[in-house]
């Protein structure tokens, strides 16, 4: 019985080192700018809204929520080592201080999970409540782009 | 040969002392500064936001009301050596408490310390030498309500010959003019005349934009041709970007996309505001928006630097 178990917990090992592997895949850039485009465009629909150029709908709210929800929980598992040269604006202190960077998703992921919950079954009910609940949101931005993000 | 030799040492010995006149600090004529009288603190304030005073002089990544204490110790790495931002609260010791409103215009306009000094150009008072006496002064009346915090943040650490502090002297001789670096607005048939002034102030003065976003020559003078056209960042990795109104990622900002930038954070394709910028912009958020509208007029209203400045 033991042995199965340890054969089993070897198993789920492998299992999960090979699932890590899919995951880490062969374009861990494109993967993470193609998370940060879609975290861009929720942004500018949040955006929209507030300027008052386009009309707020709470589905819609909800969907920009959404967006950012799964990016927070994502985001961070696409940076792994090697995958810091090529054509890509993160900086170098992500690999030399990866906690500080973990740090800044968690905020993330904690700011997307709070405005989930406020955002309900259908989505915040007006423009204030969206505010309300992406404000957060938002500010992890720059929060995380000031030490983790460089321009070329 | 050996008047050639008494030559040289004549010859040497007038540069070594004009050398020495011209490295001189200056100062500003002591009844400028005698009559204007007591400062606005509620002004003073707004200068302080526009000048970026915490930037450099508040704890590295301070925030909220952390920003007013003044204590330095920030690290600017560049290629000259690293320059360490000064204690600037009102400790009178370690701090600026004991200096007087022309202690600090001196320090701003002319780079020259109370005891008679240069002060390195990382303090931006190129940039500042286009301010105003008056907003100097509120801002001096401002500052004087701050926290005292103690602590010597510590020297400088410069190679030869950057460590010799007399050599400023002759940087501020070539680089130091308080005339505005733009005459006019370029196409500017359509630029209220008055905002724009306000942006150009804004901008070339206590904003000291162009001190990161202009690229520098061997002299680390700024090369007012390519003003405000981009640059290799001083300090760290990347580029610091071109913001003239040239095709590209920045040319198709409008001057209200520039304000609300300033004031949220976001650019017009909604990626966030990174880097260095961020306390620049929550400095400028701060400003009341007919000063974000006037740096977008200013900003849209520059000659173009096509050229990718080295």
């Amino acid at each position: 019985m033991r042995t199965i178990s340890k054969c089993f917990s070897i198993f789920s090992i492998a299992i999960a080192i090979s699932l890590g592997a899919a995951q880490a895949d062969d374009d861990p850039i494109g993967d993470r700018q193609a998370i940060m485009s879609s975290v861009g465009a929720a942004a500018g629909l949040g955006g929209g809204w507030m300027k008052g150029d386009i009309a707020y709908s709470p589905a819609a709210g909800k969907a920009a929520i959404a967006a950012m929800r799964a990016a927070s929980l994502t985001f961070g598992d696409y940076f792994p080592d090697g995958s810091n040269t090529g054509d890509t604006e993160a900086a170098p202190a992500i690999w030399d201080n990866r906690a500080g960077f973990d740090t800044e998703i968690a905020k993330f992921a904690a700011a997307t999970g709070t405005a989930m919950e406020a955002s309900g079954r259908a989505g915040p009910a007006d423009l204030d409540a969206f505010k309300a609940a992406m404000g957060p949101v938002f500010g992890t931005c720059k929060s995380c782009h000031e030490g983790f993000r460089v321009k070329n | 040969m050996k008047k050639l030799f008494l030559l040289v040492i004549v010859l040497g010995g007038a540069a070594a002392l004009a050398g020495w006149f011209l490295s001189a600090p200056t100062r500003l004529d002591a009844n400028t500064v005698a009559n204007l009288g007591p400062g606005d603190p509620v002004n003073g304030e707004l200068v302080f936001w526009a000048s970026g005073c915490s930037s450099c002089h508040a704890a590295p990544e301070a925030k909220g009301d952390d920003k007013l204490k003044l204590g330095g110790g920030l690290r600017l790495e560049t290629p000259f050596g690293v320059f360490v931002a000064p204690n600037v609260s009102q400790d009178p010791n370690d701090g600026i408490g004991n200096w007087s409103v022309a202690d600090l215009a001196n320090a701003m306009t002319h780079g020259t310390s109370p005891d008679g000094r240069n002060y390195y150009p990382a303090f931006p008072y190129a940039s500042y030498a286009r301010m105003d006496l008056a907003d100097i002064n509120d801002l001096f009346s401002f500052m004087k309500t701050l926290p005292a915090v103690g602590g010597d943040a510590g020297p400088n650490e410069l190679a030869f010959p950057f460590n010799i502090r007399r050599g400023v002297g002759l940087w501020k001789r070539m680089f130091l003019d308080p005339a505005p670096v733009v005459a006019a607005p370029v196409g500017g048939e359509d630029v209220d005349p008055a905002i724009w002034e306000r942006g150009r102030y804004l901008v070339e003065g206590p904003g000291h934009c162009g001190e990161c976003h202009t690229p520098r020559d061997f002299a680390g003078g700024l090369i007012l041709a390519d003003w405000l056209g981009g640059a290799p960042a001083a300090t760290g990795e990347g580029r610091v970007p071109n913001i003239t109104p040239v095709a590209g990622a920045f040319g198709s900002w409008s001057a209200s996309d520039i304000a609300y930038y300033l004031e949220s954070g976001f650019t017009p394709d909604y990626d966030s505001v990174g880097g260095e910028m961020v306390p620049v912009q929550e400095n400028m958020a701060r400003l009341p928006g007919s000063d974000r509208e006037a740096i977008g007029i200013y900003l849209r209203a520059l000659p173009a630097v096509s050229r990718d400045a080295q």
